[in-house]
């Protein structure tokens, strides 16, 4: 029993965190925004870093590493509000398509050609899809309708939903960052404004809810990973934890950064819209609820004080 | 990561179960904050000394099992999962413990932690003062060096657990006329020294758990004060941390509650609130991401790291998420919520545990303070007044 990241798991999140942080800022997304959303260099870039072939076993030419390592990597993609389907094609499609048998693409999806998107029936839609585009009030997103049946395999809603937690948990540190930073310089009644204790207290409070998101997020990715029949409920867990957290987040930041934070000007918009389709997605708080309910008050889970890891 | 226990760490789980089992009393005791029900607590701490359950992280030395922390959270959800007493001599256990570990000389430890470790000796905090809550640093009480003892005069207030505990411990001003955080001794001190006056204090519930303390010029010897003369606000703080920390609150605690709501739940879902429901799932899974927490935070204090102002949002979290669950308790038991007894003559643990969750936020550093050291500390927002 050791529920901590390990020294390895950790120096790859960071040099992710300072590649994006160096290569992938507000200015970029700005860039993207005014331009065609996409862009090769950036994708290049992630692919030369071996994300793409993160969880692509080594035989196929691939790193070979975990979900938990995924996580990870998927919460660094929502601090630098990544609109590359990263996540999407590496993070979700690649262990749902090995689940599956189907390794012909992976060549191509570690070299970075090939970017498959899959969609689930609780998500019928997909980011950079070949079907007709639908008008997300996320700019970068891409959204487009999903052109064959969608799969109903419940792996494949778990793996959306948990990496999907996972940038929403990156989205709200990222928010939680700018806001403190915002709450520092923004100075009324001659102080900082992150002097006031109303304002103080806002961030305290949101980030409570980051912090124990996390832990949760973890327990989920490592559940999914060790085969546990309980898996399904710690992916409910961490998407509810992880979208309630960010949802308040970006509730808070908005307020902290006051009309600038209504504007299309400052940065936050992206982060806080790319919240708001990643709460409902893989799953709606419904139907992660549900499941939660059947699981707890429905009896399908051991529950109490000696059961933390059921 | 591993989130899977070893076989050995599955054997002592089933041996705290196994003692549990048979020692834990089968109908609960009295409230703690009266004398009958602390006099019944204390009979429970000796019942766990005996069987050397009562201090399991200690050193062997001082009466301990020397347990890492993944034990101490096994054996933790074990005795909640039993339904162990609060524990009568927590701010011994908890908050003085740990203090005296890092700060005392060898005379002490063998001089305090033993008779604690066996059960004997039951303590009591002295923080606050009539004018000195949150703001800690305003005490006033005095400690006058008068060869080798000091001459305690003053005050102290919601000193929990003084109306019935034998020791206490606090904060005193040991230098003349010095200001806030300087001047100050950590010191321990006999409960019933001649010139001590214990006032109780009638709490909400209407019993005496803390009271009010009057010192009249109470003479303690010197070597009962705990690190160097003035060093008292650093080894406060230390304590201060302790409470908020890792170990006063054990996740157990919360996993059990959350699950007697989820059998309460059942009981009354005909006619309960849909926005019950939901409260209940949130009381499992807050209690669930809690003990996630406090795991990782074990393991990276094992892994040498340490915990520091994210004690804060520990005690925001955990304060917050008891007193959400009381009161989602409260509203399934409906008319039944205000019976102190229900007609089956069984106590509503309920109402208690409501009155209870209500002083989590207060208590060790109220939650305003804690989102302040939250805002300063881990944002580096600036303080107040500060531009």
């Amino acid at each position: 029993m050791e529920f901590l990241l390990n020294e390895d798991q950790l120096a790859l999140a960071e040099t992710v965190r300072d590649y994006l942080a160096g290569t992938h800022g507000p200015d970029v997304l700005r860039r993207l925004d005014a331009g065609d959303n996409r862009d090769p260099a950036i994708w290049q870039g992630l692919v030369d870093m071996g994300l793409t072939g993160l969880l692509v076993p080594e035989e196929f030419g691939g790193l070979g590493l975990g979900l938990v390592d995924a996580a990870l990597i998927a919460r660094e993609c929502g601090r630098a509000c990544v609109a590359e389907p990263l996540v999407d094609t590496a993070f979700v499609a690649v262990p749902w398509l090995l689940s599956q048998g189907a390794t012909a693409q992976m060549a191509g999806i570690v070299a970075g050609t090939a970017k498959p998107s899959v969609a689930h029936t609780v998500n019928p839609w997909v980011s950079d899809g070949d079907g007709a585009t639908l008008d997300s009030i996320d700019p970068l997103r891409n959204l487009t309708r999903y052109v064959d049946a969608p799969s109903s395999d419940p792996l494949l809603a778990d793996l959306g939903a948990l990496m999907a937690a996972a940038q929403l948990v990156g989205l709200a540190e990222a928010m939680l960052d700018q806001s403190a930073a915002y709450a520092k310089i923004r100075t009324q009644f001659g102080q900082p404004i992150g002097a006031f204790q109303a304002v103080k207290h806002q961030l305290a409070t949101a980030a409570v809810a980051i912090e124990f998101a996390k832990p949760v997020l973890w327990r989920a990715a490592q559940a999914l990973a060790d085969g546990l029949s309980s898996a399904p409920v710690h992916i409910s867990h961490a998407k509810i934890a992880a979208s309630d957290a960010a949802i308040q987040m970006a509730e808070t930041a908005i307020q902290i950064h006051g009309a600038m934070g209504y504007t299309y000007e400052v940065d936050l918009h992206f982060w806080m819209k790319r919240s708001w389709a990643l709460a409902g997605a893989w799953g709606s708080r419904a139907f992660h609820l549900k499941r939660i309910d059947a699981a707890v008050i429905g009896g399908g889970l051991a529950i109490g004080p000696d059961q933390t890891f059921a | 990561m591993d989130l899977a226990y070893t076989n050995e760490q599955r054997a002592f789980r089933a041996e705290v179960r196994a003692w549990m089992d048979t020692h834990v009393p089968k109908e609960p005791l009295v409230t703690l904050e009266c004398r009958e029900g602390f006099d019944q607590h204390v009979v429970w701490e000796r019942t766990l000394a005996s069987g050397n359950w009562g201090m399991v992280t200690w050193p062997e030395a001082y009466g301990g099992r020397g347990l890492d922390l993944i034990q101490w959270l096994i054996f933790e959800e074990e005795y909640f999962r039993a339904g162990g007493p609060n524990r009568a001599n927590q701010n011994g256990i908890f908050l003085l413990s740990p203090t005296i570990m890092e700060f005392g000389t060898p005379e002490q430890k063998a001089r305090f932690l033993t008779p604690m470790a066996k059960g004997e000796t039951m303590w009591a905090q002295a923080w606050s003062e009539p004018g000195a809550g949150s703001d800690m640093a305003a005490i006033g009480s005095k400690a006058v060096r008068d060869g080798d003892h000091y001459v305690i005069s003053g005050q102290k207030t919601w000193s929990s657990r003084a109306a019935f505990a034998d020791w206490g411990f606090g904060i005193f001003r040991t230098e003349e006329g010095s200001k806030r955080h300087k001047g100050l001794s950590f010191i321990l001190f006999d409960l019933n020294s001649p010139g001590i006056t214990r006032r109780p204090i009638r709490q909400l519930h209407g019993d005496t758990g803390f009271a009010e303390l009057f010192f009249d010029e109470v003479r303690v010897p010197v070597e009962n004060r705990i690190a160097g003369e003035g060093e008292g606000w650093k080894v406060a703080m230390a304590t201060a941390g302790f409470e908020r920390g890792l170990m006063l609150r054990s996740p157990g605690r919360f996993q059990a509650t959350a699950k007697r709501l989820v059998e309460l739940y059942r009981q009354h879902e005909a006619e309960a609130a849909p926005s019950a429901r939901e409260a209940v799932m949130t009381a499992w899974m807050q209690a669930q991401a809690y003990a996630y927490n406090t795991y990782a935070v074990a393991a990276k204090i094992m892994a040498g790291g340490s915990i520091g102002a994210e004690a804060s949002l520990n005690k925001i979290f955990w304060s917050e998420l008891d007193r959400a669950m009381h009161r989602t308790a409260m509203q399934l038991l409906g008319a039944a919520a205000e019976l102190r007894r229900f007609d089956d003559g069984r106590m509503n643990q309920w109402l208690e545990g409501y009155i209870f969750s209500l002083s989590g936020p207060i208590y060790a550093g109220s939650n305003e303070i804690q989102r302040n050291i939250t805002a300063e500390r881990l944002l580096d927002l600036p303080r107040a007044g500060a531009g």
